[in-house]
């Protein structure tokens, strides 16, 4: 049996982050949204860590760290507009949240 | 830095009337007798200047006079510096638009228009510009003074223009802003690809004088020189913008738009985009002559289907600028020079005709020529001076536009590849002829038409006052000065233009011209012809 | 305490002294706005901030101009590289942010929002942006774009009791992190192929330094693997998230809502700061690391730039909201500015000469922008997002102040003589015909004859009489939609003070000569 490389990681990491960029990109929901938003910063973070142990280098592991710390804080950011948006418009939907059209 | 009289004039002419135009626009002054006696210094100031400044010059010597030269002003990166003076090309049309600027203001002060401060207010700072214009050496302040008179126009046109005003503002001003910025392209393709000092006409040269730019790129930047400056100066594809403007915007913008600002792009071709790239001039020249020709006989015939006053003297003026264009177009000192003196004397005239326009305005309630008539008996100075200014327009000897006219034909006349052009510009001439008298003959003479009774009912049409006298008197003595006495600024046109000429004269052919008739004897000019066909021969 | 303060001052944690003030500063603030006395004004916090913002420009200036001399060195290991560009920059970012706050003091004069966490979040964004343009490491650079980020969302979405505002912070939120994510996923490709560079078919190239997301060893590995796939898709994929932050095509669709809901402090700091920042960063990376992938960007960045002028310009001749014209037309400007990154990619290691004209314009920007916003912010409306032209007829006759200071930055944004924005422009097209650049100065020279359209329009509204209107349309609230301010405010000198400054700049430009 052929052992796993890290371009199996790689190709795993760019699978994650494709369905969340097209989650992103394609869904209604702005709950779902967010969550796809937080499955590309994972994908990048298995990629990160991939690359870093298979050099050896420390800096990706430490790099993971800062990633995560910052998703923390844009779903932080993301579901307190969502709430606030949710009280006014009493839907979560993209298309019942577009005022700002020409 | 100590400056002498002149110099002080010179910078005074650009700053005074930029100070009054300042004070105009703050809440100061109020009472309408300063408002107007300050527009008056502003406007009598750079009159005063410019006449003084034309007396003083030194007609021995080419080159500037009057220098200021201040090299901390702009940015070093774009070798900016702020450089005044006047040459011999420069100072009779800095008189010129002190004159115009002075006839334009006393038709605004006396005009009791709404808002009056703000409309002298916006006044002044364009002529503040126009003086600025033709007082600048360096040509990035070239540029910039000219470009004082975009936004003034838009507004003035904006706020006291005729119908449809409101779409005919932001056309022009769309218009004449692509055209600015073409231009700008061109100047500064100039400044970047020539290694000089600063960034005016005489170190251009001395840089050109030793390492010529080659000849494709001489080519592409004087074609965007000339699309650029053509626009501003209504060349023929590009003249639409000018006779809608003219006849939307209020007399005095009129007046100083079509008078002075039109000259910008002429001045900028003659001066510095022929002198500097001969080549990429003579290989547009062509073109250049038909588009001026273009001018001449499709605008001619447009203008002689006018029946409105106003849009009749606005083409005419655009049709005009084409002789300008042939003269520039051959490619000689003989034609440029004429060019000059033709458009100091088209200046005058036409600023002379929306000025009477104006006039006939104010007393038929009208500007359609078909709804007057017998007016010479009503009002015969008036009459007269309309008459005069036709007939200058034409180009009768006497005023000074015939001495241009008669220079450019004979510039065209000298070169057998041109004589067509000669032919189909002397057409030109009959056709300003015809709508210039039928004009005269509709308005002045004939019978009084009903429309003409019905607005004037029992009012009797007055002459001329003072106040409407004095402004039109005085271009029109100006125009007579010229017609009757041309040397006054052919001289110094011609030695302007001959040092400049010949200082490219690596072998070009066309440009080693000499000088006008006037100041040659006629052998002479026999000799240059003979070197002018061999040089064109090993041109080609 | 010894070590402490050798670890300090090994990584010269001093040169980052106006950072640390203002983090700080943000902090004591919102404090303050949490345990002030019920009875004190609502807007003490505002004062206190706009003061301190005053005082540390102004120290700040001194400092790099007068008592230390700026001279290049690194900090923090790598992670920081200051200079005098990243001097200048940091002073126009202070101004900014002094700028915003006057600007959001007014703004929250009326109405009920708190005060506090404005200029909290405003003075955070700005440590933010400091550190971001002084960054020469990307987990620096990562950390610094996500802090600026994250205070922007919740800018954006500050006015909570509009819809709009909600709406156009989770848009921006939206957006924001997919593009911070398709960034990042840049930089681990990079990382990737950098750590490990024989597994993934590249030259080993670290002699000079050993740090992987460092962009000397960036440079130094681009330099040596200009075709490798992954790393091109790396540098594509950072560009592309840059390209998001400075509003570049294909990336701009979030402008005009963004720039419509939000609050108009907010609008005229996305305008600057977000757009300034986001070119500074491009510039440090394309004439630092990405420089050895210089022949494959530049047809790229040629065909975005001009893509950006034509689209902004054109889309913002039909709109009829103020706000997202300004939008879409502060689009096309980083059309222009992107022609000037790529003179600088012409002329890197030569001279910085692009990178002075990329600084003036920006300044001419600044004092632009916040000069128009400035004056739009004064507009009572019922809907605060619904700026239309109708609201500005006539103003030159009920407030002439600000009907001056509105043409004047209009007039500077279309890049009109005599003020300060033809100088950018003119710059701008020196620099781009040195750099031979020939095809991006026809687009922007054709971009900006385009703009005079919608710029002399908003100005003809502002200026020419209405046109009459039947009798049965006109409004039953006739009444002035301008907050009335008093003649000698704070907040009308600054706005003056702009409007002179642009003017005064386009006739002498003294003081910026000696800088090029």
């Amino acid at each position: 049996m052929e052992s796993i490389t890290p371009q199996h990681y790689l190709i795993l990491a760019f699978l994650l982050f494709s369905v969340g960029f097209f989650g992103v990109v394609l869904r209604r929901n702005l709950l779902l949204v967010l969550m796809s938003l937080e499955l590309m910063l994972n994908g990048i973070n298995v990629a990160l860590v991939s690359f870093s142990r298979a050099s050896g280098n420390l800096d990706g592991s430490l790099f993971v760290f800062f990633i995560m710390t910052v998703a923390a804080t844009e779903v932080a950011v993301g579901l307190a507009l969502l709430v606030a948006l949710y009280k006014k418009r009493k839907s979560v939907f993209s298309e019942d949240i577009s005022l700002l059209k020409n | 830095m100590d400056m002498n009289f002149n110099q002080i004039l010179l910078l005074g002419s650009i700053i005074v009337p930029a100070l009054t135009s300042l004070v105009l626009f703050t809440k100061l002054v109020n009472k309408q007798s300063t408002v107007t006696s300050l527009a008056c210094i502003g406007f009598i100031f750079p009159f005063v200047a410019g006449i003084i400044l034309f007396a003083n010059f030194d007609r021995s010597v080419s080159g500037y006079c009057f220098e200021i030269f201040y090299p901390k002003m702009g940015l070093h990166e774009l070798k900016i510096s702020f450089h005044l003076g006047l040459n011999g090309v420069s100072s009779p049309l800095f008189a010129m638009a002190g004159i115009v600027g002075l006839s334009a203001g006393w038709v605004a002060i006396h005009s009791g228009a709404k808002n009056l401060k703000l409309f002298l207010a916006l006044l002044l700072f364009m002529q503040s510009g126009l003086m600025g214009l033709f007082a600048s050496v360096d040509l990035f302040f070239y540029y910039l003074f000219h470009e004082f008179a975009l936004i003034p126009t838009f507004i003035m046109i904006g706020l006291w223009g005729g119908r449809d005003r409101r779409s005919v503002a932001l056309e022009i001003t769309i218009y004449l802003t692509f055209g600015a910025l073409v231009s700008l392209g061109g100047l500064v393709a100039l400044n970047v690809l020539v290694e000089s000092e600063k960034f005016d006409f005489p170190s251009l040269s001395l840089a050109l004088s030793e390492a010529m730019l080659t000849e494709s790129s001489q080519f592409k930047i004087f074609g965007l020189l000339l699309l650029g400056f053509g626009i501003l100066v209504a060349l023929f594809p590009f003249h639409t913008w000018a006779a809608k403007g003219y006849e939307v915007a209020p007399t005095s913008v009129s007046m100083l738009h079509a008078g002075v600002l039109k000259k910008f792009g002429l001045y900028g071709l003659i001066q510095i985009a022929v002198p500097l790239l001969p080549s990429g001039a003579l290989e547009w020249s062509p073109y250049l002559l038909w588009l001026a020709l273009g001018n001449v006989l499709f605008v001619g015939l447009v203008t002689l289907a006018q029946t409105n006053l106003k849009s009749m003297i606005g083409y005419g003026s655009v049709m005009h600028m084409g002789y300008c264009f042939l003269g520039v177009g051959v490619c000689s000192a003989l034609g440029a020079g004429s060019a000059v003196m033709l458009m100091v004397a088209h200046g005058l005239s036409v600023s002379l005709m929306f000025l009477l326009s104006r006039f006939i305005y104010k007393r038929t309630g009208t500007f359609e020529m078909s709804q007057m008539g017998g007016l010479a008996e009503k009002t015969p100075i008036l009459a007269c001076c309309f008459v005069a200014a036709s007939l200058a327009t034409i180009g009768l000897p006497g005023f000074g536009n015939f001495w241009g006219e008669l220079g450019v034909f004979l510039s065209l006349g000298e070169n057998a590849e041109n004589h067509i052009f000669l032919i189909l510009a002397a057409v030109g001439i009959i056709i300003s002829a015809i709508f210039g008298l039928r004009a005269v003959s509709k308005i002045f003479f004939g019978q009084v038409s009903d429309e003409l009774k019905e607005n004037t009912g029992n009012k009797k049409i007055l002459d001329l006052g003072i106040n409407e006298l004095l402004p039109a008197g005085l271009i029109l003595v100006t125009l007579l000065f010229l017609g009757l006495w041309p040397r006054g600024i052919s001289e110094r046109i011609d030695k302007e233009i001959y040092s400049r000429y010949s200082l490219s004269s690596s072998g070009q052919a066309g440009l080693l011209l000499p000088c006008c008739p006037m100041d040659k004897n006629q052998s002479d000019l026999s000799t240059d012809y003979e070197e002018l066909k061999i040089k064109s021969e090993t041109k080609k | 305490m010894d070590s402490f303060l050798n670890f300090s001052n090994e990584n010269l944690w001093i040169e980052i002294w106006p950072e640390l003030c203002l983090a700080l500063a943000a902090l004591l603030i919102l404090g303050l706005d949490l345990f002030r006395k019920p009875d004190s004004s609502r807007l003490l916090s505002g004062r206190i901030a706009i003061l301190f913002q005053l005082g540390l420009v102004i120290f700040h200036l001194f400092d790099y101009l007068v008592w230390h001399h700026t001279f290049d060195r690194v900090a923090f290991s790598g992670m920081l590289s200051l200079g005098i560009q990243g001097d200048v920059m940091r002073s126009f970012f202070l101004l900014s942010s002094l700028l915003v706050s006057i600007l959001g003091h007014q703004y929250l004069k009326s109405g009920s929002l708190r005060c506090g966490e404005f200029h909290h979040l405003t003075m955070l964004a700005t440590a933010g942006l400091m550190l971001l343009v002084q960054s020469s490491h990307f987990l620096m650079l990562f950390v610094a774009l996500e802090t600026v980020a994250i205070c922007f969302y919740t800018l954006v979405a500050y006015n909570r009791t509009s819809e709009k505002s909600l709406e156009a912070g989770i848009k921006y939120l939206i957006f924001g992190a997919l593009s911070s994510s398709l960034l990042l996923f840049g930089i681990v490709l990079i990382y990737g192929v950098g750590a490990n560079p024989e597994a993934w078919g590249a030259v080993f190239a670290g002699y000079e330094s050993q740090d992987p997301l460092g962009f000397k060893y960036i440079s130094n590995l681009l330099e040596s693997n200009p075709n490798n796939l992954l790393l091109k898709a790396g540098v594509v994929l950072i560009i592309a998230g840059i390209a998001f932050k400075i509003g570049a095509a294909p990336f701009q669709i979030w402008v005009p809502d963004v720039y419509h809901g939000s609050p108009m402090p907010v609008t005229a700091f996305l305008a600057v700061s977000s757009k300034a920042a986001g070119f500074f960063v491009l510039l440090n990376l394309v004439n630092g690391p990405f420089l050895g992938m210089a022949e494959f960007l530049m047809p790229l960045l040629g065909f975005v730039a001009t893509f950006t002028i034509f689209f902004g310009n054109l889309a913002a001749c039909a709109q009829q909201n103020l706000k997202r014209m300004l939008g879409l037309s502060g689009v096309a400007h980083a059309g222009y500015l992107l022609v000037a990154v790529m003179a600088s990619m012409q002329f890197a290691g030569n001279s910085d000469r692009a990178v002075w004209v990329l600084f003036f314009y920006l300044f001419t920007y600044l004092l632009a922008s916040f000069a128009v916003f400035g004056v739009m912010g004064l507009a009572r409306l019922k809907d605060e997002m619904d700026h239309e032209f109708s609201v500005y007829e006539d103003l030159v006759a009920k407030h002439p102040w600000m009907a001056f200071v509105l043409v004047s930055g209009i007039a500077s944004l279309a890049g009109i003589p005599p003020f300060a924005g033809f100088i950018g422009k003119l710059l701008l097209f020196s620099v781009a015909f040195e750099a031979k650049l020939h095809f991006s100065l026809i687009a922007m020279v054709v971009g900006v004859a385009i703009s005079i359209y919608y710029y002399f329009g908003w100005i003809r509204e502002i200026i020419f009489k209405p046109r009459p209107s039947f009798s049965d349309e006109t409004e039953e609230n006739e009444k002035d939609l301008w907050v009335k301010i008093p003649s000698f405010s704070m907040f009308k000198l600054c706005m003056i003070t702009l409007a002179i400054c642009s003017l005064i700049l386009g006739i002498w430009q003294g003081p910026f000569g000696d800088a090029f």
